[in-house]
């Protein structure tokens, strides 16, 4: 079975902020908006759900905190203690201090690597991944909305596009896999 | 325009009266001479028993802390004669701290809300110096906060002139006899410093401080008022201020450093560390902040500030999460280098605290570090008052305590507890600071509007 | 309202720029060739970089005795080397980070190139501890893996270990920052490619960016919540580089300080490094629109900053080895000031104190020959800062019969110069094959502080665009 999907160009960020907002208000739905540069307030106006990513950054700095506490802690005072400095090594929380940079480090190491893992698989970003933008214009000046049109009256649709500002527009079929 | 309530004037007088009175019983109860303080210590021993050969214990060990360091904090009058006749010296150790504690209190309040002022008149001239954008519809707020530093520079003085005129004992090295070879009090490292530590030089440095700062507050909030009048396209004032604040950074940054050595690292006249001077910045930095978002909200409560908008809160928010880190990371790294290398002149600075003052030391960490880390860390949080009132609180009463980690050790020592004087003396200045402070905002329009930056600090939306 | 800013900023990008043009001007150095300085310059800096190979081959298969170093001073021109590039890698994470977290515009146009420059230079901080090492096959050593040896760990109460982590999480976190920000301006040059080779290239380097509103909101989220792990990172990079000399007992190196003063020396000569590259980057691949004369005045401003703080920082340093009494402390700074490297403390005194405040004049701040000599002349300072710091204090030993002197020999000298040379080849390859903006941020803020726009703006145009765009013809939908 085939779908039939409507690409409209725009080439003003604020025109398409405007059209993102009547399209939805007029019950179209939106598959996929495609821009070259973040458009501030894009998600809210489609409705997208905030990005968990900041919280995942926080549990993976956990553990980090909690890898960095355990390895130094089994190292430095259980598998083998010294006195270095004068500070024997008795007790992790005695010696802490000299502990506290590197607590510090594989923190914000694995916060920030496992984030940016985390984003890379979600968005699907990795190298020979092949892109998906579908008009190669997008990565310039023009801002792409994907337009389910399936069941929707496609003249009407067209002009009504036209009007929120479209300076193109395509009608694209697409196989459903 | 704002106009203070009778309601808040009458919580301030009545936090003044309730603090000058309860600081009047702490200066009432301090013993008269060395016999009171004899007797109550034998009253005391008697009451609890062994208790006070358990303090005893835990005293000589400092002593032994300090004899192995070859140096006496400078409190510790009496280490070498500790063997003999314990019990006088112990009570006349016991007498000069106890005589120090309510003055101690008074200064290390006064000087707490002082440094609120100073904070804050240090933010604002960072804010017009780099041209911010969206902290303008602040301005008044700050700038009524920044006024404190005139009756509180007034306060501190007199505070530093009665400690020159040995009307309180607070500065060890101002001790008759310091620098003369043979007298009883002669200290030889002290005695290496009186080119710099001496009285006049001192006050001097005070004197000649608070005036530059005063000065440059006076100007800052005349040009910006002048500025409000000022005719559209206009910003020769806005210009005017901006220079000024430039120049009084620079004079602040070395100014700032100098003050806290002279008022608070010289009460342990044998320590010192390089870093002392941005450590007290910091503290000042973030009370002065976390004040500005306090009373901020609370104008906002009352239907002022109608232009200040969540965005606002929010970045104040962000301030205190990131200058708090900031003061923690200074906080770090003067305690792990000075604990790593244990050299005896400074690691004393260190020992006193945690032998001594260990929950308040430590515990003033945890509240400075951790409160603000957890509950500001969320960017959902930073924008809910109710939390920024939360962690705010826990900053302003882990910075006075941060203040009263830094003073008491060396003025009071292990007699300390905190009884009338102190709650007395911090109520006392945070009602004369309620008042004046909102006595200032109550003079000028609420909206700094000729400044040019207004306009995107109104439509500020982060 | 969504694009207000107030009418005496400056614009950020001239040039009356749309985005097609930002996409054209940031493009072009990738898809134009190299001129004749380009290959001059790199001709220079890659003999630079093979005499310091050579350099570094040499004291590999010989020794570490063919350096300078002898029995007092046992750290010189290596560890200032390293201390000196970690530095210069200071700025990239500062303007990309801390300047995002304040929400400085203006570090649209350099954040991308200071971000290489932190990399290639920490690139070469790192050489020097591994070279150092003697046996550099062994370097792994310092990771804490169980070995053979039964229970013998790394110390990690030593500071050159925080080091290895902090200087190996500081370059892998600094280059996903980097690459995350690239992926768009990647995708961006795939697109427009036209020989296959280039498509399948930046085909690959884009890692499939195709600009989906939620990969953008997720992007914007990670680069924001990467700030926030980078600024306090950076932050403590170069205070555990500082603490590699304060936790020790040596005068003139214990002080508490060091670790801010570090820092605020680091992102100092960061800053004039970034000045040094821009200045010229901007005018060889033309690119004087986006790096404005407003952007090296704010750097000059930055410089100019932190030039006082360290210049505070010497002061109290002075001051507070007087004022403690402890004669081992007046001594080294007394030596330091009057001793027999009078000539390297004066020179660093000149060059980091007294040269930025030159920068208080508007004409002199905005002046792009004399920013770049500053810029010069301020990293000669902070290599002159380390060197006074770890030879004099060294220098002069406990035991006087151990004074000495250091004189380096042709390996420093050749190694040091290598890794000059190495940075440039770095630099040089990458402003041809890299977007040297990042034109997407740079896209993002046009409206705002682009020429174009502003003039839009205070002409009561409405930049609103529903206006401006229905006129325009309307192509029929190709059915």
């Amino acid at each position: 079975m085939s779908t039939k999907i409507i690409h409209a160009f725009y080439t003003d960020d604020d025109v398409l902020l405007s059209a993102v907002k009547q399209v939805r208000e007029k019950r179209y739905h939106i598959e996929e908006v495609f821009t070259p540069f973040p458009v501030h307030g894009l998600e809210k106006a489609m409705g997208i759900a905030d990005t968990r990513l900041a919280i995942n950054a926080f549990l993976y700095g956990i553990v980090g905190l909690c890898v960095a506490t355990a390895m130094m802690n089994y190292i430095m005072i259980e598998d083998w203690p010294q006195d270095i400095g004068g500070k024997p090594s008795f007790s992790y929380l005695e010696n802490m201090p000299a502990f506290v940079p590197i607590m510090f480090e594989l923190t914000v190491f694995f916060a920030a690597h496992l984030m940016v893992i985390t984003f890379y698989m979600r968005s699907r970003l990795w190298p020979f991944k092949k892109a998906e933008n579908p008009d190669v214009r997008t990565t310039d000046d023009h801002f792409l909305m994907e337009v389910d049109a399936h069941g929707a009256d496609i003249d009407e649709a067209t002009k009504f596009l036209y009007d929120t500002g479209a300076v193109e527009i395509k009608l694209i079929d697409k196989e459903e896999h | 325009m704002y106009k203070v309530t009778s309601k808040l004037k009458i919580v301030a007088f009545a936090l003044m009266i309730l603090g000058a009175v309860l600081t009047a019983v702490g200066f009432w109860q301090m013993p008269g001479s060395e016999e009171e303080v004899k007797e109550m210590l034998a009253t005391e021993a008697a009451a609890h028993g062994g208790g006070h050969g358990a303090m005893e214990d835990n005293h000589s060990s400092a002593a032994d802390d300090h004899a192995v360091s070859g140096h006496a904090t400078s409190s510790d009058h009496h280490s070498e004669g500790h063997a003999t006749n314990h019990e006088d010296e112990h009570a006349e150790h016991v007498y000069h701290q106890l005589s120090n504690k309510p003055w101690a209190a008074v200064y290390v309040a006064a000087f707490f809300f002082f440094m609120i002022g100073l904070g804050t008149l240090a933010f604002h001239a960072v804010q017009k110096a780099a041209q911010a954008g969206w902290s303008p519809v602040l301005f008044r707020v700050m700038e009524g906060i920044s006024s404190y530093i005139l009756p509180g520079g007034i306060i501190m003085f007199v505070l530093l002139l009665l400690s020159g005129f040995h009307i309180n004992h607070l500065f060890v090295w101002m001790e008759e006899g310091i620098d003369v070879v043979g007298h009883e009090n002669y200290d030889a490292i002290v005695a290496g410093k009186v080119g710099y530590l001496n009285v006049p030089f001192w006050l001097f440095r005070a004197g000649a401080f608070l005036v530059g700062w005063n000065l440059y507050r006076w100007n800052i909030r005349k040009f910006g008022l002048k500025q409000d009048e000022a005719k559209d396209g206009d910003i020769a004032w806005y210009k005017k201020g901006f220079k000024h604040s430039a120049m009084f950074l620079v004079f602040f940054i070395v100014t700032e450093s100098i003050m806290s050595w002279d008022w608070i690292m010289s009460f342990d006249p044998h320590w010192f560390s390089t870093l002392f001077g941005w450590y007290v910045f910091a503290s000042m930095f973030v009370s002065g902040i976390t004040t500005i978002a306090l009373i901020t909200i609370f104008l906002k409560s009352k239907g002022y500030l109608e232009f200040v908008n969540d965005s606002h809160i929010h970045d104040l928010a962000k301030f205190m999460f990131g200058v708090s880190i900031f003061w923690t990371y200074l906080w770090f790294s003067q305690f792990m280098l000075i604990w790593y290398s244990n050299m005896p002149e400074e690691v004393t600075y260190f020992v006193t605290r945690i032998e001594d003052y260990n929950i308040l030391f430590f515990g003033m960490v945890a509240i400075n570090f951790l409160f603000p880390l957890l509950i500001l860390m969320n960017s959902d949080f930073k924008r809910v008052n109710w939390f920024v009132v939360t962690a705010g609180l826990f900053i302003i009463l882990g910075h006075y305590l941060d203040i009263y980690v830094m003073v008491m050790p060396a003025t009071v020592g292990e007699s300390w507890f905190i009884g009338f004087p102190e709650i007395g003396a911090f109520l006392f200045f945070a009602g004369l600071f309620i008042l004046y402070v909102f006595n200032t905002i109550s003079k000028a329009p609420l909206l700094a509007k000729g400044d040019p930056y207004l306009g995107e600090s109104k439509h500020f939306h982060y | 309202m969504a694009h207000y800013e107030a009418s005496i900023r400056r614009p950020l990008v001239t040039g009356d720029k749309t985005y097609s043009d930002v996409t054209r001007d940031i493009v072009a150095p990738v898809e134009g060739v190299a001129n004749k300085q380009w290959w001059i310059v790199f001709t220079i800096a890659l003999i630079a970089f093979l005499y310091g190979l050579g350099c570094i081959t040499y004291t590999i298969s010989t020794g570490i005795g063919v350096w300078g170093l002898n029995k007092t001073i046992g750290w010189a021109w290596d560890i200032t080397n390293f201390v000196w590039w970690v530095g210069i890698g200071h700025a990239g994470t500062l303007i990309s980070a801390v300047l995002l977290l304040f929400r400085q515009k203006w570090r649209m146009a350099i954040n991308r190139s200071a971000e290489a420059m932190t990399i290639f230079s920490v690139i070469q901080a790192g050489l020097f501890p591994i070279i150092h090492m003697g046996r550099p096959w062994l370097a792994y050593w310092v990771l804490p893996i169980p070995n053979q040896f039964g229970s013998l760990w790394v110390n990690f109460n030593s500071p050159l270990l925080w080091d290895v982590f902090a200087i190996s999480t500081y370059l892998s976190v600094s280059l996903v920052f980097w690459w995350t920000g690239l992926l768009p301006d990647f995708a961006m040059i795939r697109d427009r490619a036209i020989t296959p080779f280039n498509k399948k290239i930046y085909g690959i380097l884009s890692f499939g960016w195709s600009g989906r509103a939620k990969d953008w909101q997720r992007f914007e989220e990670v680069s924001l919540v990467l700030a926030g792990l980078a600024t306090p990172l950076v932050l403590s990079v170069h205070t555990i580089v500082s603490f590699d000399f304060a936790t020790s007992v040596i005068p003139g190196w214990h002080t508490t300080i060091f670790p801010p003063y570090f820092v605020a020396g680091a992102i100092f000569s960061g800053f004039a490094m970034v000045n040094t590259l821009l200045i010229i980057m901007r005018k060889v691949v033309s690119l004087e629109n986006y790096i404005t004369i407003q952007h090296i005045e704010l750097m000059n401003i930055v410089i100019m900053i932190t030039g006082s703080i360290v210049g505070v920082a010497y002061i109290t340093e002075l001051f507070v080895a007087w004022y403690s009494g402890v004669e081992y402390e007046q001594y080294a700074f007394l030596n330091r000031a009057t001793g027999p490297y009078w000539w390297a403390y004066w020179a660093m005194m000149t060059c980091n104190v007294f040269s930025p405040q030159f920068m208080w004049f508007k004409k002199l701040r905005t002046s792009i020959m004399f920013s770049f000599a500053i810029s010069i002349v301020v990293n000669i300072g902070m290599w002159f800062e380390r060197f006074v710091i770890i030879v004099t204090s060294l220098h002069r030993d406990y035991l006087p019969s151990s004074w000495t002197m250091f004189s380096p020999t042709f390996v420093d000298i050749g190694i040091f110069i290598g890794t000059i040379g190495f940075f440039f080849v770095l630099f040089l390859l990458y402003s041809r094959t890299f977007p040297v903006i990042a034109q997407a941020e740079v896209k993002s803020i046009l409206k705002t502080s682009g020429s174009k726009y502003k003039k839009l703006r205070e002409n009561k145009m409405t930049s609103n665009a529903a206006g401006a765009s229905s006129g325009d013809p309307i192509a029929h939908p190709n059915e």
